[in-house]
């Protein structure tokens, strides 16, 4: 499940978002190792990051929304098919560099083969052929993933404006993604002309992947005590299940004997060899824990 | 011999008639796929609300260790807590969890579950399935760690996408008892209210 529903690239508005949070990435992540038995949400900013979190719930009702069931509603399940398997096309050139960043030749291999297919066939990307008919699925992959892979810590839980649950980590990550996309490069040649094609691109990603969450995350929030920390669980499982590779399997045991954190999970596990894994994640859009 | 041999065909015919219930339970993979099937036909779409919680509560407690997973997902506070609030608190969860996914489960119709595998975990196995969905969006991937408790199989936790459910809602729990000073009393308080149950029941 991509806990990132508003997950939208801007470049520049990321940019400015990094500029507004000089502190986060300086931070170390692991700043109380002492309590050990005390539940390690890594959130040293929970009092901000719940009030930032209750006005992205107020834009959210507001505004995402309803713009995501009129999306819903207007345009037929194929039409919005093509736009998320084209919008996971654009996503190859920077999935394949991160599976090769993390040495993952076969899924880098994929990638390359999806691209090349859906590219092509797939009339520019408008139709998932490698994933529906070649058993080639398309994988979540991002720079925030390689860096954990590469033992880099996640550092405090932080709520972006807008774009919802990150860590300083995962946000560099965008960041710079943003800057590495080739298509935002192709496009900033020309600055008058094509400079709002990446807002058009992240709004209509961010509509998209709302689209795809209305009941489960309305159901979550009707369910749970506390909606902030059950999101903040699932952010973070999410990302270390991402890292670890193995993302439709369960946490190690060990989470099981003794109290810890999904982030304490990573750690250790980062050191074992890591399985490449070929399966898609599958969607949760119908079941929650 | 032929005492013998009647003896062996007594217990064939009993073990026949015993064997998919045993064989269920001493099976990982036999609950599972034997908890799929009857999810599925208990927890449709047509069943009523009222109807689907209360079978889902036979399920529960028929096929999940309900004592550890609460004693697990009141991490450090189970120790701190009174026994009576323990045994409420045990209460409470399951209610909580039936009405949690009871909720969620009413969305299904006419998805299947299927056991893609299971192996070996150090309390018992971990058991690979996979929701198939009539749309033919992909399956849905889901794992179960169950634990051997005296022969008998019983679940432990489930996980989607690498995400536990056990784990999200120790998260959610203990962050609960943080903000309401550390005591268990504030969850339970809580639950109560979600669950509709009144205090002291």
């Amino acid at each position: 499940m991509n806990l990132l529903p508003l997950r939208l690239v801007f470049s520049h508005m990321l940019l400015l978002l990094a500029l507004m949070l000089p502190g986060c990435a300086a931070r170390p992540s692991n700043s109380q190792p002492s309590v050990a038995e005390e539940e390690d949400f890594n959130d040293p900013l929970e009092d901000t990051n719940r009030a930032i979190f209750d006005f992205n719930q107020v834009v959210d009702r507001n505004v995402l929304v309803p713009v995501a069931k009129a999306y819903r509603t207007v345009l037929p399940d194929p039409v919005r098919d093509s736009v998320h398997d084209f919008l996971n096309n654009l996503r190859a050139p920077l999935n394949f560099v991160n599976d090769t960043l993390q040495g993952d030749f076969k899924r880098a291999g994929q990638t390359f083969a999806r691209f090349t297919l859906n590219s092509t066939v797939g009339v520019g990307g408008l139709f998932d052929v490698a994933g529906r008919w070649g058993q080639l699925p398309y994988h979540e992959q991002d720079l925030g993933v390689t860096l954990g892979v590469w033992g880099v810590p996640d550092g405090p839980y932080v709520v972006i404006p807008i774009l919802g649950p990150s860590n300083p980590r995962d946000l560099g990550g965008q960041v710079a993604e943003g800057f590495a996309d080739p298509w935002n490069i192709l496009v900033t040649g020309n600055p008058w002309t094509l400079y709002w094609i990446p807002y058009v691109r992240g709004g209509v990603s961010g509509i998209d992947q709302r689209s795809r969450y209305i009941e489960t995350l309305a159901d979550i929030e009707r369910t749970s005590l506390d909606y902030y920390a059950t999101i903040r669980s699932l952010y973070r499982q999410r990302r270390a299940a991402l890292i670890r590779g193995e993302r439709e399997n369960l946490p190690p045991p060990a989470s099981f004997s003794r109290i810890d954190n999904p982030a304490a999970i990573v750690a250790g596990t980062n050191l074992a060899p890591r399985p490449a894994l070929v399966s898609e994640a599958p969607n949760l859009s119908e079941v929650r824990w | 011999m032929t005492r013998r041999s009647a003896l062996i065909a007594a217990l064939v015919l009993i073990v026949g008639a015993l064997a998919p219930a045993i064989l269920a339970a001493a099976d990982p993979a036999g609950v599972i796929s034997n908890l799929g099937n009857r999810a599925l036909e208990v927890l449709g779409k047509n069943v009523p609300p009222a109807q689907r919680v209360a079978r889902f509560h036979e399920l529960f407690r028929q096929d999940f260790d309900v004592p550890g997973i609460a004693r697990f997902v009141l991490g450090r506070y189970w120790k701190s807590a009174t026994t009576e609030q323990q045994d409420e608190f045990v209460k409470l969860f399951e209610d909580y969890i039936a009405i949690v996914y009871s909720s969620q489960l009413a969305a299904y119709s006419g998805e299947t579950l299927k056991v893609t595998g299971s192996r070996a975990d150090p309390e018992g196995a971990i058991v690979a399935s996979e929701i198939i969905r009539p749309t033919g969006a992909p399956p849905v991937k889901v794992e179960w760690r169950l634990t051997d408790q005296h022969g008998t199989y019983k679940i432990r936790d489930v996980a989607v996408d690498g995400i536990s459910m056990a784990v999200t809602q120790r998260s959610e729990f203990s962050s609960v008892i943080q903000r309401n000073g550390g005591q268990v009393q504030g969850l339970i308080a809580m639950l109560r209210e979600k669950t509709g149950t009144a205090p002291g029941r």
